[in-house]
């Protein structure tokens, strides 16, 4: 039997009394577009959903001085409409643009995406290459800021406790970076990925960095460091970046389901990274 | 025991309240409590797009979101937009366009066209293509419903495309071919 | 003779309706005391039932009824799906209500469950306590084959059918043949995915008749289910809603029997729909097949031989799966003239859910063999796909496999040209990855049902005294226009403005039975029966305006509310004095008429011969794909499609049938993967089983052919189905014009194609 209760709390200080209140059971509910799923297939049975989507403080895109700071209800469709991340971060603009399908991006948030902890999570892959910084608020524990790098624990799982409640999103724009994305499904909408990928290359007389975000490769979407770390100070040749495509697979631990094996996912990873770099390395 | 709360919702402009569990969607709602048996249900999950509503003047699944959610907002079903003249010539498009066969994905179709066109008056045709990718359609295989779109937006923006109810040559079809390139994101 | 009202795109009586969302489709319906119905279904494919504990459910406050299979009246019934005619052994399924001592397939029913509320209906499903002792099943139809295997069904061997085709030598054949094709090809389930769920209403009437409200393609079976209840026929009332996506998949039983039971047990109303989950997982699918093609040809390019194996998965329990089979068995080599042909065809139950109609009905699946081994065949003989298939067209007067000589025209040679050119100049790939490929397929279909069936329709047509006219036929509307193009011929034949004519359709009591809306007869049968009471209207119209006007009624025409002379137009009556002069004089002003299809017999023995189908369809597709090598993916580009289709009563939904039927066709080819393990579903909801957005396919574009050939009213063919077979092939050829990869089995992932690739690279570096 499924046992729910749901709050409204009036501001974010309300949110987190009852978050702490109902410990464990404690459920922030924006877009709700992985919950009730969850709820309608028996996933999710006994919870208090504190909703948060009407909240203020989670609102608003915005620049603080070097940042751009994202609140976490803030809405795919909010980001696809903002001028900040469409001139500034088109990484992550362009991951919005292909999240899910247009009427689904009206509720989902950022937030909530990255809370859900998929391994595909389709917001979490640009954001990783854009280095960003998760800030989190509870009562136990105050206000926490966490390198997305060092948020997913496993699939399903972040480091958050259940009454911390993401705050905001924040990274440097990285101007001086080339930026390429693509999410690799099997259907053009409305699909979970199979691979998806960023890159981002600051280039000079060699490469000087070198990011690289996977998302649907692993048990959480990761930063490939060894493979960024490889690049690092290299000259763009092909035998480096056939070295680092092999460095890459080594990184991620693909798994096989319904939707592709193990084998096909590596050859795809390969495929879409030197892809992505010969990509970013015509574009002057 | 169950946990029962009230909830008023704004539904087609009238206040409508009802008892509703916690985890109950806004779907559940519409359908079993407000009678407004006009949007469907076809998976229950976000996955094909039939529970399409306006929800704050936003297009939204209504199986993705909580009936709490929604108190004291407004939420407009296919039924909801008599006198609205953008509705009607988009369902006057629809109709004369054959892009309704069986009709179950019509009024989510209809809703997510709207909303788009409301947004975007101008759109390349590849736009509304990308704008109903969230409402599955298993009968027509889409193209009639993006020609009813187009059709109503080239007549909002002043360009008038004069469109005969009948093709004009059948027999022995010299048909231009068309080609039609999608506009792909990434990959 | 220039037609008014035939030929043109009018929308369709029930558009408006539909796009202001006025329809109450078979969920939507309730009534006061409405109890909510659920199917208790098995947890394993394959086990023995040793017990079935209801009693805790069936004491949970708010459970009206717990029925088990000791309920049913009569839980088994051999399934004869014609119109009282003895089908025979080959053609008969077991019907079995609920699970009886044992389970077949997974989600098979095992009881049902009535109650207050969806919630005290599930939780009352979590109340049912069964023992089972599982059992070994058999999950492959090439295992099910072998001796030993496990039974399935009543029938020792796992084969329930096995049809034959058997012309000329094919050893002699192959040994006239200077070049040898062979393929295996495979095909995996294809769900209808229809976006209304299977749904009903059903409750007793103060007479004691139940009633069932649903969404069916096929209202005739109020007969079963007044069978399953022991009932005369002539208490069990079906009511059709409009169905929001048939496909085939509404066309067996699927929610009747249940609601009828429940409603029959509580003496309340009682809704029964189903979830996605539980529809992917259980209700029928397309069947998979496994193919094995040899084809020999001369190097001019004239096949000599085709020697086909098919085996098909009939599930569980074998529903159609027989009239599928056969149906492929006819459709085997495909539209081609061929002296020496061997097919085998086989359907071969397992423990897996049930296979039966879908859209195409065995032809999609030998089309896709059948167009490959085409393209094999002109790789071989280093001839163009478009010549080789011109070499090999079956004509006019030439016969078809089974020996039956097709008396009509077979404009296949101007419909694959017209689809292939108008995919125009090659285009260059901007990208070295990416790779162009243009495939051509071409395919026919039957429309009408098979004609040992001895079908038959009948529609009932009446006038008004304002000159208005009604219509009553009971054909099911599953939205592509089935119940409006009746109105329009009403309104060609009797000058009726459409915005006059009403119409009721699909209630199996109140409107004249026109049969099943499937096998793409509707427009067919349903059409002639129509067109039939309208010209005996008509005539009827021209005797008595005939004296009233002082003239001959070969002089008289209708049109626009009036009877006139053909010679003189200003000479008229109008038809509302007409009809009320008829009328007066106590002439009849209504017509039911039948139309009868062509009837044979039943096929006495395994070898078909003869004539089955009242006629095909023929068509042509034109299809351009970008492969891209590094990753696999297939992207659709164009897709032309050319079909006779003998007259377009309304081309705008002759157009919609074709454009949908090429995305289901699209969807089946590229996308749609029902993952099965050991008999279990494992892709039970629509982010699982994919199926086509409007991002993954182009716009269609149809190129109709109207050679007036047709059996239909005014020389239609039928349509419905026929868009779906070519498809597939035409997408395969093009990869393999694109990238050099023959892919043999559905659907083609871009998986498969870089896995393809891969192999072939490897293997000519080994080379």
């Amino acid at each position: 039997m499924i046992n729910c209760e749901y709050l409204k709390p009036v501001d974010l200080q309300e949110a987190l009394k009852f978050a702490s209140q109902f410990a464990d059971r404690a459920r922030f509910a924006a877009g709700c577009t992985n919950i009730l799923p969850d709820i309608h297939t028996g996933k999710l049975r006994d919870c208090v959903l504190i909703d948060i989507s009407d909240l203020k403080e989670l609102k608003g895109i915005n620049r603080e001085d070097d940042f751009i700071s994202l609140g976490s209800a803030t809405t795919v469709t909010e980001l696809l409409n903002s001028e900040i991340i469409r001139n500034e971060a088109p990484v992550l603009w362009e991951a919005a643009s292909r999240f899910a399908d247009p009427v689904v991006r009206n509720r989902a948030t950022v937030g909530g995406n990255l809370a859900y902890g998929s391994p595909a999570s389709d917001m979490s892959v640009p954001l990783l290459v854009l280095d960003a910084t998760v800030l989190v608020q509870s009562m136990e524990k105050g206000i926490r800021e966490i390198p997305l790098r060092n948020f997913f624990v496993g699939p399903g799982k972040t480091v958050l406790s259940p009454s911390e409640v993401i705050l905001r999103i924040k990274f440097e724009p990285l101007s001086d970076f080339k930026f390429y994305y693509t999410k690799f499904g099997k259907r053009n909408a409305m699909a979970i990925s199979i691979a998806s990928l960023a890159v981002g290359i600051k280039l000079g007389k060699a490469i000087e960095e070198a990011r690289i975000a996977l998302g649907a490769l692993a048990p959480i979407p990761l930063r490939a460091l060894r493979t960024e770390e490889f690049l690092t100070g290299k000259p763009v040749q092909t035998e480096i970046l056939e070295k680092a495509s092999e460095i890459l697979l080594s990184e991620i631990n693909p798994i096989s389901d319904i939707r592709g094996s193990k084998e096909y996912r590596l050859e795809l990873t390969r495929a879409l990274f030197l892809r992505a770099v010969n990509n970013i390395l015509s574009l002057k | 025991m169950k946990n029962l709360e009230m909830v008023t919702i704004i539904v087609n402009d009238r206040p409508v309240t009802a008892p509703v569990e916690a985890h109950e969607s806004l779907l559940d709602f519409l359908r079993n409590k407000a009678g407004a048996v006009e949007v469907k249900c076809g998976c229950n999950q976000g996955d094909c797009g039939t529970c399409t509503v306006l929800f704050q003047g936003k297009a939204a699944k209504s199986c993705l979101i909580l009936a709490l959610q929604a108190q004291g907002k407004e939420v407009r079903t296919i039924k909801g937009f008599s006198g609205d003249f953008l509705m009607e010539q988009l369902q006057e498009s629809f109709v004369r366009n054959g892009a309704i066969q069986c009709g179950f994905c019509t009024p989510g179709m209809l809703i997510s066209s709207y909303a788009f066109l409301q947004a975007t008056p101008q759109p390349a045709r590849e736009e509304i293509r990308n704008a109903i990718s969230g409402n599955l359609c298993r009968c027509t295989g889409y193209k009639k419903i993006i020609d009813a779109v187009e059709e109503v937006a080239l007549k909002r923006t002043g360009k008038q495309q004069d469109k005969q109810t009948t093709p004009s040559s059948f027999s022995e079809g010299q048909e231009e071919a068309k080609g039609n390139y999608l506009l792909l994101g990434g990959g | 003779m220039e037609l008014k009202v035939i030929g043109k795109g009018v929308p369709k009586y029930d558009a408006w309706g539909k796009a202001r969302g006025e329809v109450i489709y078979a969920d939507d319906f309730s009534m006061p005391g409405m109890l909510y119905g659920k199917v208790f279904r098995s947890s394993l494919p394959r086990a023995k039932i040793l017990s079935i504990d209801t009693s805790k459910a069936e004491n949970l406050p708010g459970v009206h009824a717990v029925i088990t299979h000791k309920d049913v009246p009569k839980n088994n019934l051999r399934a004869r799906f014609g119109q009282g005619t003895e089908i025979g052994a080959q053609f008969e399924g077991l019907y079995r209500v609920l699970a009886e001592g044992e389970v077949r397939y997974y989600g098979e029913p095992v009881a049902l469950i009535a109650a207050e509320t969806p919630e005290i209906a599930e939780k009352a499903c979590e109340l049912i306590e069964v023992q089972y002792e599982p059992l070994p099943g058999v999950f492959d139809p090439l295992e099910a084959m072998q001796p030993g295997a496990p039974q399935v069904g009543e029938k020792e061997n796992n084969i329930a059918s096995h049809f034959k085709i058997r012309k000329g030598d094919v050893e002699k054949g192959f040994a006239q043949a200077d070049v040898i094709v062979e393929g295996f090809y495979q095909v995996g389930y294809q769900d209808h995915a229809y976006l209304e769920l299977e749904s009903g209403v059903a409750w007793v009437d103060d007479d004691g008749t139940i009633v069932i409200r649903v969404s069916s393609q096929v209202i005739e079976h109020f007969r079963e289910v007044a069978e399953v209840l022991d009932l005369p026929h002539s208490r069990v009332r079906y009511i059709g809603t409009l169905i929001g996506g048939g496909f085939g998949g509404k066309e067996d039983i699927t929610v009747e029997s249940y609601l009828a039971l429940l409603a029959w047990k509580t003496r309340r109303p009682v809704k029964l729909t189903y979830t996605r989950k539980e529809s992917l997982l259980v209700h029928s699918k397309r069947h998979p097949y496994y193919m094995y093609y040899k084809t020999g040809a001369t190097k001019d390019g004239k096949i000599t031989a085709v020697h086909a194996k098919l085996i098909s998965d009939a599930g569980s329990y074998a529903a159609l799966s027989p009239w599928v089979l056969l149906y492929s068995t006819v459709d085997a080599i495909g539209p081609y003239n061929v002296e020496n042909v061997k097919v085998d065809a086989y359907t071969v139950m397992t423990n897996t859910p049930i296979t039966s109609a879908f859209r195409g009905f065995g032809a999609p699946q030998v089309n896709l063999a059948y167009e490959s081994q085409m393209n094999e065949l002109a790789k071989k003989l280093g001839m163009n796909p478009m010549e080789l298939r011109r070499k090999n067209y079956l004509k006019q007067g030439d016969s078809l496999a089974t020996g039956y000589v097709y008396d009509r025209p077979v404009p296949l040679d101007l419909l694959a040209q017209k689809a292939w050119e108008a995919l125009g100049p090659k285009r260059t790939s901007s990208k070295p990855q990416v790779k162009i490929g243009r495939g051509l397929a071409v395919g026919m279909c039957s429309y009408g049902r098979l004609t040992f069936l001895h079908d038959t329709s009948r529609s009932y047509v009446r006038l008004e005294l304002d000159g208005s006219a009604l219509i009553r036929c009971g054909v099911p509307d599953v939205g592509g226009g089935q119940g409006h193009i009746l109105a329009q011929i009403v309104s060609e034949e009797l000058g009726v403005p459409l915005n006059l004519i009403k119409i009721h359709v699909t209630d199996s009591q109140l409107t004249p039975l026109a049969g099943t809306t499937t096998a793409t007869r509707q427009l067919y049968m349903s059409g002639n029966a129509t067109l039939k009471a309208c010209r005996e209207l008509r005539q009827r119209m021209f005797r008595k305006a005939a004296q009233m006007l002082l003239t001959n009624e070969e002089d008289l025409e209708v049109g626009e509310g009036k009877v006139y002379l053909k010679s003189d137009p200003t000479r008229y009556i109008a038809l509302v004095p007409l009809i009320n002069r008829m009328s007066a004089d106590g002439d009849e002003l209504y017509v039911e008429a039948q139309f009868n299809a062509p009837f044979s017999d039943v096929p006495a023995k395994e070898i078909i011969e003869g004539r089955t189908f009242p006629d095909f369809t023929f068509g042509a597709y034109g299809v351009e794909v970008e492969v891209d090598e590094e990753t696999g993916k297939v992207e659709l580009k164009r897709v032309v499609a050319a079909f006779d289709v003998g007259r377009a009563l309304n081309p705008i939904l002759v157009e919609g049938q074709i454009e949908g039927g090429a995305v289901q066709g699209a969807g089946y080819a590229l996308m749609e993967d029902m993952v099965i393990k050991d008999g279990i579903i494992q892709t039970p909801s629509l982010q699982e089983y994919l199926i086509p957005t409007s991002m993954d396919v182009p716009d269609v574009e149809s190129i109709l052919i109207e050679s007036g050939t047709g059996l239909g009213p005014y020389g239609a063919k039928g349509i419905g189905e026929p868009p779906i077979v070519g498809i597939a092939p035409a997408i395969l050829n093009a990869i393999d014009d694109a990238v050099g990869v023959r892919i043999t089995s559905l659907p083609v992932t871009s998986e498969k194609i870089l896995m393809e690739l891969k192999a072939s690279k490897e293997g000519n570096k080994a080379a």
